[in-house]
């Protein structure tokens, strides 16, 4: 019996970095599908999210299987807590990505993101992507000293959006309100998408060391 | 009139075999304390030093010291039965005398104490004891008859009845739900949460569950090895020992990883 409760543990444990992997490509193809203003990825990525989902609500369903049946203590009930929260964080990242699409989608055949703006959108999506390769590291190999990088990672994030806000606000912005809210909605999906990520190296942490991080 | 017990450098032998060593450990006084570890690993048999109990076996000697808020009972001229007076037990099985009345039963220790006490005093008593044990209301109209006639559950709190009817200053429980079903071993585990306010409870159990529900301190026994003494490996405070314990041993053992 205790083998079964251990292979299930590490099978969850499976499932979040497969979660991890999901969510990181998803947002990394929204960002493609954004700038190159593809449809058929735009809607790959809406797709892939109820993956994504489903796997979300399975994993939740097994860990409170396992806390009924199993009575999990010290580490065991740290992994188990923390994976309800880190996959709500994780489900989430998803949506956001799906967010992403339906931007895309929504200003196809036309690219959602004017020249001016390309470089900074561009470079949130290359620092999400960053962010969430060291967050599926931590996950994988618990590795907490690197999830201290991930939070200087995610101050450059706010940056990025500070930036777009500054590009949006300025007078000489001739892109219209449409695009104006675009940006606007694209900024605060991005910078959500790395503070979710910060929540789920955070939880890992918790699981490591049984303390919560400062913040 | 509950005391500290320390343990200092305790050795615990069954002949020339070594079967604990080394054991140190504080335990305040109004606190309950759980002892949880593998069988054989020596938990019965310190909780059983603490009141010189061990000793009644062929053979068997302690090394070193228990304190009594300060007073060694295995020091010079201490008599064991007072020591067992002061310091009650309540064993795994529930032991009343089968053909004594309730009754009986509960005023059994007092009156092997040799103390005279007029039946008022004695009823005042018996009434007192089985209200602390939670048992007044099921049995106060049937005191006369045995107290074999009562469920385990009911016979586990006239043993505890019987235990604090002679007002001990601590209080030692070896496994004493284990053969109990789940509403009696709540009904000992809430008796145990009100008797704290008044003694020092040390309790051996083997239901994890039940020492991070009753306990304030854990302490973990294990074997170093097969043929080799048993050891405290750590004693802290029950919500860090399962939730983060120190001591890598002590995590396996309660995430159930043997071996």
């Amino acid at each position: 019996m205790r083998d079964v409760y251990h292979d299930e543990l590490d099978d969850i444990g499976k499932g979040v970095i497969e979660m991890t992997n999901l969510v990181a490509v998803a947002m990394e193809r929204a960002t493609q599908a954004l700038l190159d203003a593809n449809l058929a990825l735009a809607e790959s990525v809406m797709e892939a999210d109820k993956r994504i989902d489903t796997l979300r609500t399975s994993l939740e369903d097994r860990t409170f299987q396992l806390i009924a049946q199993q009575q999990p203590v010290a580490t065991d009930l740290r992994v188990l807590i923390s994976t309800i929260h880190l996959t709500a964080d994780l489900e989430r990242m998803g949506d956001l990505a799906d967010h992403v699409a339906r931007i895309a989608r929504l200003r196809f055949p036309e690219s959602a993101v004017p020249e001016e703006a390309r470089d900074v959108i561009s470079q949130m999506g290359q620092v999400a992507s960053s962010l969430v390769t060291k967050v599926a590291e931590v996950v994988d190999g618990r590795d907490i000293a690197l999830a201290n990088e991930i939070e200087a990672e995610d101050d450059s994030m706010d940056a990025l959006r500070r930036k777009l806000f500054t590009l949006v606000l300025s007078p000489n912005w001739g892109r219209g309100t449409e695009a104006a809210i675009d940006m606007t909605l694209l900024g605060r999906y991005y910078e959500r998408y790395a503070d979710h990520a910060v929540a789920v190296a955070r939880h890992t942490i918790f699981i490591v060391t049984g303390k919560r991080p400062e913040r | 009139m509950a005391k500290r017990i320390e343990a200092k450098n305790l050795n615990i032998y069954y002949g020339k075999f070594l079967a604990v060593s080394d054991v140190n450990f504080t335990i305040q006084p109004r606190s309950v304390t759980a002892f949880i570890g593998p069988s054989g690993c020596g938990k019965s048999t310190v909780l059983r030093t603490l009141n010189r109990m061990h000793e009644v076996i062929a053979g068997a000697t302690v090394e070193g010291d228990v304190l009594l808020d300060g007073d060694n009972i295995y020091g010079n001229g201490v008599d064991p039965v007072e020591v067992r007076r002061t310091i009650g037990m309540v064993f795994q099985r529930p032991n009343p005398f089968p053909t004594m009345s309730i009754y009986d039963n509960v005023v059994a220790g007092l009156k092997l104490g040799g103390g005279r006490m007029s039946k008022s005093e004695m009823d005042n008593v018996v009434e007192t004891s089985l209200r602390s044990a939670n048992l007044w209301d099921e049995v106060r109209n049937r005191l006369d008859k045995p107290g074999s006639g009562l469920s385990g559950g009911q016979q586990q709190r006239l043993c505890i009845a019987r235990a604090i009817a002679v007002k001990p200053q601590v209080l030692l429980m070896d496994e004493p739900c284990s053969a109990l079903d789940p509403i009696s071993t709540l009904a000992i585990e809430d008796l145990i949460q009100e008797l704290k306010s008044d003694y020092t409870i040390v309790i051996v159990t083997h239901n994890m569950q039940q020492a991070a529900r009753v306990s304030e301190r854990t302490a973990f026994f294990n074997l170093a090895g097969i043929g080799k003494p048993g050891q405290m490996v750590e004693i802290d405070d029950t919500d860090k020992i399962f939730s983060n314990p120190s001591d890598k041993r002590t995590e396996d053992y309660i995430s159930g990883r043997f071996g």
